[in-house]
């Protein structure tokens, strides 16, 4: 294998896990990302999501496994040897240094000669849109101009890779979309590898090419964000990932790839990932905006009746709640522009067989 | 019937109090420096044979300056004791760190003659040291009876509190993640102290720098009791003045000078400090 300095990088971990006492933050985890990849660790809060990232920045040590980066082994190494940029959700500017300062701070520290300091300086401003700031002090900027400050600093080396936790929580919603956007821009044009912690999935969605859904230390799914997304290997990725109806029954009847089941009287068809018996009860996950509301039975497939209560507007999308006869609800979202159904009234309540998702519970 | 404002009625208790204890007698202090005491009298001619008498003869230039490098050299080996300890208590003291601090704080349950009879009954002739060299045929360590070392040392032992409360303080307001920060960016050990947690902590290391320095140059009590005959301090020399030779005119002089010394002490750390480069967040911003 060549191993020339321009080769792209990669990070791999093998079978990597962290224990404090008895509780296994990480748990055996493999991982190997590619050289341009945007890479989300999603998960709920004490998931390892944050373990993970400190132990490929080299501020934790591992308990057992191995962290290679562009095929060496970072296990021992210290964090700063190791040439990877980090950017953290409460930014970390060194609050007595300018803009300049913070955004220099690597090259200094890798003893880079002046004149190309000044010149990947000018760069880093460039691309982060920070032009006019350098003599600034971090308290004088806002809160997103911080962020893309601490964004420079941690590209301005072209670090080997690029850990993000929770780059965009502590920024207001507005700035946070266009952040998404701007980040992955950045991937994408300086094919950095990213690592991206949050536990927001819109994000993860957005910004990824892969997502690992992370739970208790280990991974509950990984793949490309549409299959996170469209196919849940697990229950709870179907909860965690996108909004969705959760409904209980049992199965009757499994073919291969999908099942029959009763549901409080309707017969209802739903893919399964295997696993999954006749007489099984079983969880099923139907995202909202894979149901449709009418005022009349048009499409094939699932079908439950009942009547509209109510419309949440939402903007772009209406949440339009249906109530069964028995008291239950389900869920729907789609366009708010064309509402077809008017609250009060009976609707019909349809969803294709190849829609939704269902787990033995 | 005027209404007093609240603001004065909230701050003139105190400042009535510093006018009274600290501006007054500093002036009165001031204004004798430039009299004349004859057989323990004081007598309102002006002139200035004090400040010629403190800067012309050998001994009082000698006082001064060893004052200023025993000063000095207490204040430097404070920091050097100081740091690891006020670190290591805000980093790892945990849930015991106000305990750990006051513990340092615990000698001064005692007065200081006390604590200056315990350490003369470590160092002194008859000493826990010289003694237990005695027990097995050596020779007593002449440098720690009665020495300028012996004053030192017993100096830092009685002021290394203040220092080390001062250097904690700042620390426990520290953001110690910015140390990461620092790591993660390319910063070994000691290049990260000195880029980040160095600067970020200079204001409390200054100020413990100033608790140390102004007591220790304007001590008496140390010196003339550790220190022996050649450690007289200017603090020691400034005391007699007022006792034994009764001459307050000098020793308002002797005492305007060391006033001075600290005030140009202050002023150079005030210099040092840079509010924008401080880390302080909302000060001198804008």
């Amino acid at each position: 294998m060549t191993r020339a300095d321009d080769r792209p990088a990669s990070l791999s971990l093998q079978s990597v896990s962290k224990h404090f006492g008895p509780v296994r933050a990480v748990d055996g985890i493999d991982l190997a990302i590619g050289q341009d990849e945007f890479f989300s660790l999603l998960g709920p809060s004490g998931s390892g999501k944050t373990t993970m990232l400190r132990i490929i920045a080299g501020l934790e040590r591992p308990t057992t496994g191995r962290v290679l980066v562009r095929g060496q082994d970072v296990t021992t190494m210290p964090p700063y040897r190791r040439r990877i940029g980090m950017v953290f959700q409460n930014f970390l500017l060194f609050p007595h240094k300018t803009v300049a300062e913070n955004i220099v701070f690597p090259l200094r520290m890798q003893n880079v000669a002046r004149a190309e300091r000044d010149e990947r300086l000018l760069w880093a401003m460039k691309l982060l849109r920070l032009d006019g700031l350098a003599e600034r002090y971090p308290n004088e900027l806002s809160g997103g101009q911080q962020q893309r400050v601490s964004l420079a600093r941690g590209l301005i080396s072209r670090p080997a890779l690029l850990l993000l936790d929770e780059p965009l929580a502590n920024l207001d919603r507005e700035l946070r979309a266009e952040m998404e956007v701007e980040i992955r821009r950045y991937q994408k044009e300086l094919n950095i590898p990213f690592v991206y912690v949050t536990h927001n999935q819109e994000e993860a969605l957005t910004m990824s090419d892969r997502i690992a859904v992370m739970r208790n230390g280990v991974f509950e799914q990984i793949g490309p964000r549409n299959d996170v997304y469209r196919k849940p290997a697990t229950a709870f990725v179907a909860a965690f990932v996108g909004q969705s109806n959760q409904l209980t029954a049992r199965a009757e009847m499994v073919g291969p790839d999908s099942l029959t089941l009763t549901w409080r009287g309707h017969r209802l068809h739903l893919p399964h990932p295997g696993g999954i018996k006749a007489g099984d009860d079983v969880r099923f996950f139907i995202k909202y905006e894979d149901i449709e509301v009418t005022p009349e039975r048009t499409a094939p497939g699932n079908h439950v009746g009942g009547h509209l209560r109510d419309i949440i507007f939402k903007g772009q999308t209406a949440n339009y709640i249906v109530s069964l006869a028995d008291g239950s609800e389900i869920i729907a979202s789609a366009s708010s522009r064309d509402q077809k159904v008017t609250i009060g009234e009976a609707v019909s309540v349809t969803w294709p067989a190849s829609a939704g998702m269902c787990f033995k519970t | 019937m005027t209404r007093i404002p609240p603001l004065l009625l909230l701050a003139g208790p105190g400042v009535l109090f510093i006018l009274v204890t600290l501006l007054l007698p500093l002036l009165a202090i001031f204004m004798f420096s430039f009299w004349r005491t004859e057989s323990y009298e004081l007598y309102p001619d002006w002139n200035l044979d004090n400040y010629r008498v403190l800067f012309t003869e050998a001994a009082y230039r000698t006082f001064l300056l060893r004052s200023l490098i025993g000063a000095l050299v207490t204040s430097l080996l404070c920091l050097l004791y100081a740091w690891p300890v006020a670190y290591f208590i805000a980093r790892h003291g945990g849930r015991y760190r106000l305990l750990l601090v006051l513990l340092l704080a615990a000698p001064f349950f005692t007065g200081v003659i006390l604590r200056i009879a315990a350490l003369q009954g470590i160092f002194g002739p008859g000493g826990l040291i010289n003694m237990a060299l005695g027990i097995f045929g050596l020779p007593p360590i002449a440098a720690l009876m009665y020495t300028p070392l012996a004053a030192t040392i017993g100096h830092v032992y009685l002021f290394v509190p203040f220092m080390v409360t001062a250097i904690y303080l700042s620390l426990v307001n520290f953001n110690f993640d910015l140390l990461e920060t620092a790591k993660i960016n390319g910063a070994g050990p000691w290049r990260a102290f000195i880029e980040v947690t160095w600067p970020l902590n200079w204001i409390g290391t200054a100020i413990g720098l100033a608790l140390v320095f102004i007591p220790c140059l304007a001590s008496a009590v140390t010196p003339r009791f550790l220190g022996g005959p050649s450690a007289t301090s200017f603090g020691m020399s400034l005391g007699q003045q007022f006792g034994e030779t009764g001459t307050w005119a000098l020793g308002s002089a002797m005492g305007v000078v060391l006033f001075a010394f600290s005030l140009l002490v202050l002023a150079v750390m005030g210099f040092t400090v840079n509010l924008k480069r401080s880390g302080f967040t909302g000060m001198g911003a804008r």
